[in-house]
């Protein structure tokens, strides 16, 4: 218990930053290209998301949902939404984790196989939101489960979340290389 | 000393201290823990002394033959022929007797201050000593004799929990059945005395000639009703799956181990030594009676969430395929192939033995888990490996080796009689053939079928997690009974290393038979222990599948643990829930499990599913509170046997009352009426 507590205190929670330049230079499917790639190098060839919704407003699950209809199809390049954390490389959890969803975002912390990564997507994951101080919520998700990268946004659009993702297989890509 | 071992003098030893066993466990019957030290030791020196000597005689090829020459009636003398065949025989109650004692030492304990133990010692001395008797006696009234004592103490047994009124019940069917089967021995019995003038074995055996055709096959019929009720062949098994279960665990072992193999005995001394030479259709309709035993039996054992009763069908199962041994052996001696009788023979005297120890092993399991979890129900088990892993690795090893898988016992065993069969296909004409070929198919369908019932019967028992509280205060069981059921887990598997020695030795006990005499038989066995049918028609070699076994599963985990995953960290954690509370509701039941199966075959069995659905409303039924399912299997044997039956008897019963009134004059009318035939008779 003890060690698991050092590892949320321990975990660096990079929040991907970037410039509205960047975002504007390149299109939605410019970045997805780009991802493909990562992807195909990092997790032969699809990426599997599982999404947990701990007591989110609904907003960023929109924006998720958008990712996967058929303007954005995120599915072209190797992203997938899977429906058990047995099957997923990452988590995605939004939502300023209620007290009743606490033990159910733990539950599945330890359910997903390593490595894993845990992206808190928008502002209410972050830190609480604007639901910040409700006896309800537990102010972020990293007071429950290690995060790894924050994506900043209320809600952010899908294509800042496909942009930071790529920001994170990146980050990703250059650790693993330092390892080697 | 082996002269004094082989005499007599030690078979009187033996049924001495089975004797002194019997009556000093009755005076201890004031405390339970001497009379169960006291008829524990009787019985485990006596099956001890009953190894010995039964080895040693078998060794030696010793055949004793003993009685007591004045007698009061010519008819009825006190005599045994103890020959190899009997010798086999008692080597396998012995030996059974002793690891069952064993176990019982540590069992019976639970019947303290609820029953009397020593009654229990009582009959359970009684009935082992009986059994032994039974397959020595040479004479006709009193192997009847012998054979009564051994099915009234297994009577005495069933009932003896008799708080509960289903073994009451249990017992009356089972004593119903066995007089109906003794009377057709009678029967079978008195016709050869007719013919001949003596119930003595060896006599009858000189003087079989003498018999006229149609009435041997009388003898056989009902020989085969008689001897068959009791070796529990379909459709006279009814009594099995309701005895067997209701009586202490270790005198099931016994009774499914042992005492139907009493059946299989008397068929063997009869078909294949006294009433030789026999007519082709003997063979064929054993045969039948045999695959159809086979198949039925385990249908029925899938069907069955009562762990007892599926062993026990089991039973009937393994009869059915010693039985294809038995019917193959003498089809073919009635054709004039010794060589190939023999094989079939060693097949079910092979089939015999094993069967004998993994049957016994898988009811001291069983009965080491109902003892701790106090149900015969299956669907209240489960996950009891963490509970009693020994236990659980010896019912495991038992399963394996009644599922004929190698490199256990039973595989063996039923190799052979695959073998035997395959030599029928091979060598009959073309409708004898086709008998050969469904009684082949029937078996490969009883393995299968068998191999199925026991993933179920383990995985409902032992794995997943516990379905119901008790499960969880069980406990590993008393040394004595892991004692009881290690000895017998190891002879399983050397029984199976070395069945090409143990094979070479029921060869000799098979040629010893006096129709074998001068044949050799189709099995060579060479110096490395493996065996070959009929000049190289097939071979298989013990060792080498043990070796094999072990290798390969070395190879494996080996290959898996140091070459495939030898960069993958192992973490155990909790199964995925999908943030539900698992409970045990989400395993799969042992009705469930065998529903796929029963519904193929739902023309044999003819199961009924009722659905009740219980509202909270209704009025209102959109809101049901409970809803059950019912599987229940049609007892068609009882719709269409039993019943018709009954009435027939029950309608000439009536019949017969007219003519026993009550009304005295027409009984002295009577009386004058037959005294009138007889003079007429007479002058």
């Amino acid at each position: 218990m003890l060690k698991f507590f050092a590892k949320i205190f321990k975990t660096p929670k990079n929040i991907i930053s970037f410039s509205k330049n960047d975002l504007n230079q390149m299109d939605f499917f410019e970045i997805g290209e780009k991802i493909q790639d990562k992807v195909k190098k990092l997790f032969r060839g699809s990426l599997a998301i599982r999404q947990i919704d701990a007591g989110s407003d609904n907003a960023c699950e929109q924006e998720l949902i958008a990712l996967s209809n058929s303007f954005y199809d995120v599915e072209r390049f190797g992203i997938h939404f899977v429906a058990s954390p047995r099957h997923a490389d990452m988590l995605l959890v939004t939502g300023p984790v209620t007290r009743n969803m606490a033990k159910a975002v733990k539950d599945a912390y330890d359910g997903t196989p390593n490595p894993k990564i845990v992206v808190a997507i928008g502002d209410d994951a972050i830190d609480g939101g604007i639901f910040k101080n409700s006896y309800a919520v537990l102010n972020g998700v990293d007071s429950v489960v290690p995060v790894d990268y924050q994506i900043l946004g209320d809600p952010p659009t899908p294509t800042i979340i496909l942009y930071s993702l790529l920001k994170i297989l990146e980050t990703v890509e250059d650790k693993t290389l330092q390892k080697k | 000393m082996l002269e004094i071992i082989a005499s007599p003098i030690s078979f009187f030893i033996l049924l001495s201290l089975f004797f002194v066993g019997a009556i000093g466990s009755l005076f201890f019957y004031k405390n339970n823990n001497q009379a169960n030290a006291w008829s524990s030791f009787f019985v485990i020196s006596g099956s001890l002394v009953g190894l010995v000597f039964s080895i040693v005689n078998i060794l030696t090829k010793n055949s004793l033959l003993f009685g007591l020459k004045t007698s009061f009636f010519s008819f009825f003398t006190i005599s045994f022929h103890i020959d190899l065949l009997s010798s086999f025989f008692v080597f396998v109650i012995s030996l059974l007797a002793l690891f069952c004692s064993i176990y019982g030492i540590g069992y019976v304990r639970h019947y303290y201050k609820k029953y009397n133990i020593g009654v229990l010692g009582f009959f359970y001395n009684l009935f082992i000593g009986s059994l032994i008797l039974v397959v020595t006696s040479s004479n006709g009234i009193l192997f009847l004799i012998f054979w009564e004592i051994m099915s009234i103490s297994s009577y005495f047994l069933v009932v003896y929990d008799n708080h509960d009124d289903d073994n009451v019940k249990a017992g009356l069917l089972y004593l119903v059945m066995t007089y109906i089967g003794t009377s057709f021995i009678i029967l079978a019995f008195l016709l050869l005395y007719k013919y001949i003038g003596s119930f003595d074995f060896l006599v009858i055996k000189d003087n079989i000639a003498l018999i006229p055709a149609s009435i041997k096959n009388i003898v056989f019929v009902s020989a085969f009703i008689g001897f068959g009720l009791k070796a529990g062949i379909i459709p006279l098994h009814i009594w099995l799956p309701v005895a067997h279960p209701a009586a202490p665990s270790h005198v099931s072992a016994l009774m499914s181990g042992i005492m139907i193999k009493s059946g299989i005995y008397m068929m063997i001394r009869l078909f294949l030594d006294i009433l030789q030479p026999v007519p082709f259709w003997w063979g064929l309709m054993v045969l039948v009676v045999g695959s159809i035993s086979a198949l039925l039996g385990v249908l029925y054992a899938l069907t069955e969430h009562d762990i007892k009763r599926l062993l026990a069908y089991h039973s009937i199962e393994n009869i059915g395929i010693i039985l294809l041994g038995l019917g193959s052996a003498l089809t073919f001696y009635s054709l004039n192939l010794p060589a190939l009788a023999l094989l079939g023979l060693i097949a079910a005297l092979f089939h015999t033995l094993n069967h004998a120890i993994f049957k016994a092993l898988l009811f001291l399991s069983a009965g080491s888990v109902i003892n701790e979890v106090h149900t015969r129900n299956m669907e209240e088990y489960g996950g009891l490996i963490k509970y009693m892993p020994q236990t659980a690795l010896f019912f495991l090893i038992g399963s394996v080796a009644i599922s004929a898988l190698p490199p256990f016992n039973g595989f063996f065993s039923e190799w052979l009689t695959y073998q035997a069969l395959f030599q029928g296909i091979a060598q009959m004409s073309f409708v004898t053939q086709w008998i050969f070929i469904l009684a082949t198919g029937s078996l490969v369908f009883t393995g299968g079928l068998a191999l199925a019932c026991f993933v179920k019967a383990f995985g409902v028992t032992f794995l997943a997690r516990p379905r119901s509280k008790k499960v969880t205060c069980a406990k590993e069981s008393a040394l004595s009974m892991r004692l009881g059921m290690g000895g017998l887990a190891l002879l399983t598997l050397l029984f199976g290393v070395f069945s090409g020695y143990i094979i070479s030795i029921i060869n000799t006990v098979s040629q010893s038979l006096g129709i074998f005499k001068n044949s050799s038989s189709a099995i060579n066995i060479s110096s490395s222990q493996s065996m070959s049918v009929s000049n190289g028609f097939s071979s298989i070699s013990g060792p080498l599948i043990f070796v094999l076994f072990v290798v390969t599963i070395f190879l494996v985990v080996f290959i898996f643990k140091k070459i495939i995953n030898r960069k993958q960290k192992e973490c155990t954690t909790n199964t995925w829930d999908c943030g539900t509370n698992f409970t045990p509701r989400a395993e799969i039941t042992a009705t469930g499990f065998s529903r796929s199966i029963i519904l193929i075959f739902k023309g044999l069995l003819k199961p009924t599913i009722q659905h009740n659905i219980e509202y909270y409303d209704d009025q209102n039924r959109y809101l049901p509170k409970s809803r059950t399912v019912t599987l229940n299997i049609g007892n068609v044997y009882h719709t269409y046997l039993y019943q018709p039956l009954h009435i027939v008897i029950n309608k000439l019963s009536v019949k017969a009352k007219t003519i026993q009134n009550g009304n005295i004059d027409l009984y002295i009318s009577y009386i004058l009426v037959a005294l009138m035939l007889a003079l007429l008779v007479i002058l």
